[in-house]
């Protein structure tokens, strides 16, 4: 099949999902009100509150959700062949994607703009909310050390690109200070930002930057990584985090936007197998390629961000479909880019999802007359940008969590570099001795759970306002039992290797690997039970719910 | 004529919308972080002149209602987001 084929698919199913699905969802089901206050217009303080045009939210909900997961999903979920992704792309993003998105910003925006702790704290039981954020750590640690793992394994194998990344750092700095205290012009700033990174990859371009073994090599760029995050996540935003974020979105711009082009220009065919079985690495195709696809179809990042950020800046209830369901069927699309950039690379062509990516970014700039080798170093370029943009906002993040869930029994943890320190500390142990592939399986159950727990808070307040639940209880369900079925399979493997010391083909496993399959094993058996307990939470106040909304149809009758 | 302009209007909107999105990408979670923290410490000041209105008297009265008038404006909106639930998915996004 032709490679162009798959975004044209996707425009398809944009359109349909979009003008028929969305719109009869969004006008009849939800009753979506344009003279009804959102919490934008109601309590504009002009800081969390503030009411923003539907073209800007949307571009700031796309840039929010798409990182570097819808890129390495489909990469990564290849080795069952790029039929299954495709379909599961598709049909995910116009049943449950957009679902997702939607009615959490929707769920938001007629709650006063609160998150999901207030409302599940309100809607379920009150336990569910502390189960829910310290699932939420869970998630961002098996995030921060799914993306460290990522960064470090693109900057090892791409030793002509390295110095083009720590160039980055600087470089947002002088950014973030020409800005806020030069007073320089945007303009000027970008210039010198996009100067000095072009400037470095170039000059990386002439040497190897490597250190010791391979396995010593990874390590460094494995530290490079966290000490590149104990900046983001310690100094002040706008210095370091936010000038970094601002240049790497023209870099990563420039990157798909020749990938876009040169996939048009030559449209080749798709090189690797249609279909390559049910079951591939020791994982079968359900439930695994639903968690390795994540963000390309659904993601419960979305969710979270929907019900932050967006709700709170959305100046109409009718923004909420363009803006939330349009962002993710825009990020469908960038899935299915991703897979046509793997899907032309050679049939048997093996290797780590920034190789793989490489290879195929390579080809796409010969397709335009540009050298490959700059395509090769590019590939892991955008890589390990998309991800690092990522890891250091999470290891924030996982401060600030550190902070709020433990901070008053251990008021050690209100220091922000302890914090900062622990989620580092947690992430190293995970990556230098967990194994990337059940990483990712975690890290995609954690954020398919994520999502379904958004559905099922989504279902609830749907069953509460008495409104048709189906369109958001049904993809609940399936990603429910999909996601879990992923966890006990991977937990399985995981604490059965653990215990007998003995990988799944028999071979004796490493004391570090062993210890790694013990912690990852315990995070998913973690993950497992706060799933159990918010689903039975919820079932509960979805039954309680739906008593209330049989009596009020009794009493009208 | 009226078609031309109709035309010339929906062209305008396309471009802004693109600019406009563009910038949502690029420098919208700038802009609002910046607000975030201009907003933050302005009710730090708020809660050290005029924590009384909260239960919490750190300032004389005298000086706080010496400052009253400047406050005034703000005052809705910053006891509304002192005493607002927050978790740690309000810092996300």
């Amino acid at each position: 099949m032709n490679s162009v084929l798959l975004p044209v698919l996707g425009a398809v199913v944009y359109l349909v999902g979009m003008r028929v699905y969305a719109a009869y969802v969004d006008r009849k089901v939800i009753g979506a009100d344009p003279k009804r206050a959102t919490p934008a217009r109601m309590y504009a303080d002009g800081v969390d509150f503030m009411p923003t045009s539907r073209s800007i939210l949307f571009g700031y909900q796309f840039k929010s959700i798409a990182g570097a997961a819808p890129v390495l999903g489909p990469i990564i979920a290849i080795k069952w062949g790029w039929l299954p992704g495709l379909v599961w792309i598709l049909l995910g993003t116009f049943f449950i994607g957009w679902v997702q998105d939607y009615t959490s910003a929707m769920v938001s925006l007629r709650n006063d703009g609160k998150t999901f702790g207030g409302i599940s704290f309100s809607l379920i039981s009150p336990r569910a909310r502390t189960i829910l954020l310290t699932f939420i750590y869970l998630y961002l640690l098996l995030i921060a050390a799914a993306f460290t793992n990522i960064v470090a394994t693109a900057l090892a194998n791409a030793p002509r690109i390295p110095l083009a990344i720590a160039v980055l750092a600087v470089a947002g700095v002088i950014v973030g200070y020409l800005i806020y205290h030069g007073r320089t012009h945007l303009a000027i700033v970008t210039v010198i930002g996009l100067a000095l990174f072009y400037g470095a990859l170039v000059l990386n371009g002439q040497f190897d930057l490597r250190f010791g073994s391979d396995h010593t090599n990874w390590l460094v760029w494995v530290i490079f990584a966290l000490v590149f995050s104990l900046f983001g996540a310690l100094l002040p935003i706008w210095s370091f985090v936010q000038p970094i974020n601002y240049l790497s979105f023209y870099i990563v711009l420039i990157g798909m936007a020749i990938a876009v082009v040169g996939l048009v220009v030559k449209h080749p065919a798709m090189q690797r197998p249609l279909f390559a079985g049910f079951t591939a690495d020791s994982l079968p195709l359900w439930p695994m390629l639903f968690v390795t696809i994540a963000c390309g179809a659904i993601s419960g990042w979305h969710g979270v961000v929907s019900s932050t950020g967006t709700s709170r800046q959305l100046q109409s209830e009718t923004d909420a479909r363009p803006v939330a369901a349009g962002a993710m069927f825009l990020e469908m699309m960038l899935a299915l880019i991703a897979l046509a950039i793997v899907g032309i690379t050679a049939a048997g062509a093996k290797g780590t999802p920034d190789q793989l990516f490489a290879s195929g970014l390579g080809s796409i700039f010969g397709f335009l007359h540009l050298p490959e080798k700059w395509g090769l170093a590019y590939g892991p370029v955008l890589i390990a940008i998309l991800a690092i943009t990522i890891l250091y906002l999470v290891v924030r993040f996982m401060r600030i969590a550190a902070n709020e869930l433990m901070g008053r029994v251990m008021p050690v943890m209100r220091v922000p570099a302890i914090g900062t320190v622990l989620a580092l500390v947690l992430t190293f142990v995970l990556v230098t001795t967990g194994t990337f592939k059940y990483i990712w399986v975690l890290f995609g159950s954690a954020n398919q759970l994520m999502a379904s727990l958004a559905l099922m808070i989504g279902s609830i307040w749907l069953v509460s306002e008495k409104k048709k639940a189906g369109f958001a209880l049904v993809p609940m369900v399936f990603m429910y039992l999909t996601t879990m079925a992923a966890l006990v399979l991977t937990c399985w493997q995981l604490l059965r290797q653990a215990a007998t010391g003995l990988s799944l083909a028999g071979a004796k496993l490493p004391a570090g690997q062993i210890a790694g399959n013990w912690i990852a094993g315990v995070i998913g058996v973690a993950l497992f039970g706060a799933a159990l307990v918010l689903a039975y939470d919820g079932t509960t106040a979805l039954m309680r719910f739906g008593r209330q909304k049989r009596e009020t149809a009794k009493g009208v009758a | 004529m009226g078609e031309d302009k109709k035309e010339k209007k929906k062209g305008i909107k396309f471009g802004k919308s693109i600019k406009e999105f563009v910038y949502g990408m690029a420098a919208h979670d700038t802009a609002r972080f910046a607000l975030k923290t201009r907003g933050s410490m302005e009710h730090l000041f708020i809660l050290i002149t005029m924590g009384d209105m909260l239960g919490i008297p750190i300032l004389p009265p005298y000086y706080s209602l010496r400052l009253l008038p400047y406050v005034v404006p703000q005052i809705s909106t910053w006891k509304r987001r002192m005493l607002r639930e927050k978790d740690f998915t309000d810092t996300l996004a």
